[in-house]
């Protein structure tokens, strides 16, 4: 993307031209700063954290923020889904930096700062919100991405309960000997897919699973290019919040 | 901020010389559109495109080809023999020559689709761009990515320009100074 701007750059008669072909990724690895938009602050879907100590929160504070001062950082880390993009604030540029980095280092994907910080939030007219604070809980959901089925109507088409769905289970064979498979599902490897392509009905809705979500993402690739009304379960199904009846081989 | 030390080094740089190919990937195809056309047509056995993903556990790997309303979803096994498995990353460009056995297509060379960059135009790294910043060097500083990805983070003074808007707007986005220093990064090929 960086190198077709940059060519269009040119094509318009631009003569200093450079492309940063590492991008982002590259910058944030090397522990450089990445801010959100402070539109995105306000609405993205977001755990929003306010690494302030003391009494600062409650005078003022970013709505939706969870207030996490940075000592407590660490030991409040796994409370945080690592797949959530996760927005921080401080007062001072160490912690903010400091807790960039753990957070990077701990395997969060995307950390951001908020501009300026605290103050910066304000001088830019961002809202606030003041008073005592009920609650450090992190609540955040995930949104179902492209393809994906919820756990919840996953596990009414494994009981049975969705009479239109074909449920298959793209794991391996000596997997399912290990571990059981659904009920009301049907058990094609990933690879056995294309050959075995009539046996998935077209015209009912099919749902994908394996173990971690990523043979069944693949699986669903295949089958919406065959033209099949496909979604796939984006879960760790060892995940308890899974919950679906298993049968178990004798 | 600071670089984390020197034994980071490497493993950025590696990654560097890897995301460059997924970041030039779509610009690449377009420019040397005939070329590669060519060469498939000279060898039919070699996809090259961004890769959806890689089961270890199913030996696949899956890849799109083809662009715009042409683009497929090809899925390709693996094994012990197949060289150069570790540039199937998701979400990053990759040639892949593979032949068929039997009802299936394996893949036997993996190869990183490395970044061309458009005549005239010099690549930056990480720490010459920050110290420039830092300098308040004068620059345009443009996000190609998609306005979410921006939105989610983006670099110190970067404004939000993604391919569809540049292409669209053309120098109304831009400077109006046609020498003023002008740098796009963006995040791979996702």
């Amino acid at each position: 993307m960086s190198t077709e701007n940059a060519g269009l750059a040119r094509q318009l008669g631009y003569t200093n031209v450079r492309a940063f072909l590492g991008g982002e990724p590259a910058w944030s690895e090397a522990g450089y700063p990445v801010y959100a938009s402070n539109d995105f602050v306000v609405k993205g879907n977001i755990v929003l954290l306010d690494l302030r100590s003391g009494d600062a929160p409650v005078q003022g504070r970013i709505p939706r923020s969870v207030n996490i001062k940075y000592e407590d950082l660490e030991s409040r880390m796994d409370d945080i889904p690592r797949n959530a993009p996760v927005v921080l604030y401080a007062d001072n540029l160490d912690d903010v930096t400091d807790a960039y980095e753990d957070m990077k280092d701990a395997g969060f994907n995307t950390v951001a700062m908020v501009k300026g910080n605290f103050q910066g939030w304000v001088a830019s007219g961002g809202a606030v919100e003041s008073g005592p604070i009920f609650s450090n809980e992190i609540k955040w959901v995930r949104k179902l991405g492209k393809g994906e089925v919820s756990v919840d109507e996953f596990r009414k088409a494994v009981k049975g309960e969705l009479p239109d769905t074909f449920v298959i289970d793209a794991r391996t064979p000596d997997e399912i000997k290990e571990l059981g498979i659904f009920t009301n599902t049907v058990n094609i490897p990933l690879d056995e897919i294309p050959k075995r392509m009539n046996e998935i009905p077209k015209d009912k809705r099919v749902f994908v699973h394996c173990s971690t979500g990523a043979r069944a993402d693949l699986a669903y690739r295949e089958l919406i290019k065959n033209g099949y009304d496909v979604k796939f379960l984006l879960l760790n199904i060892s995940d308890p919040e899974c919950d679906c009846p298993i049968i178990i081989p004798e | 901020m600071k670089l984390k030390g020197i034994v980071n080094l490497l493993p950025f740089a590696l990654m560097l010389a890897l995301l460059a190919a997924g970041c030039a990937q779509q610009a690449d195809s377009t420019a040397k559109a005939p070329a590669q056309q060519t060469a498939q047509q000279a060898d039919p056995n070699v996809y090259t495109g961004p890769i959806g993903g890689k089961s270890n556990k199913a030996k696949t790997i899956s890849m799109t080809v083809g662009k715009g309303d042409d683009a497929k979803d090809v899925m390709l096994r693996f094994d012990d023999n197949t060289e150069g498995l570790e540039y199937a990353k998701k979400g990053e460009a990759a040639i892949i020559k593979w032949e068929q056995r039997g009802d299936d297509k394996y893949a036997t060379i993996i190869k990183p689709k490395l970044a061309k960059l458009p005549e005239g135009v010099t690549e930056i790294k990480a720490d010459e761009l920050y110290k420039m910043l830092s300098d308040h060097v004068p620059m345009f500083l443009a996000d190609a990515r998609p306005e979410m990805r921006y939105d989610q983070g983006h670099l110190p003074s970067a404004v939000s320009i993604p391919v569809p808007l540049l292409k669209e707007k053309k120098a109304k986005v831009l400077p109006k100074d046609k020498n003023q220093l002008i740098i796009f990064y963006c995040g791979g090929y996702t």
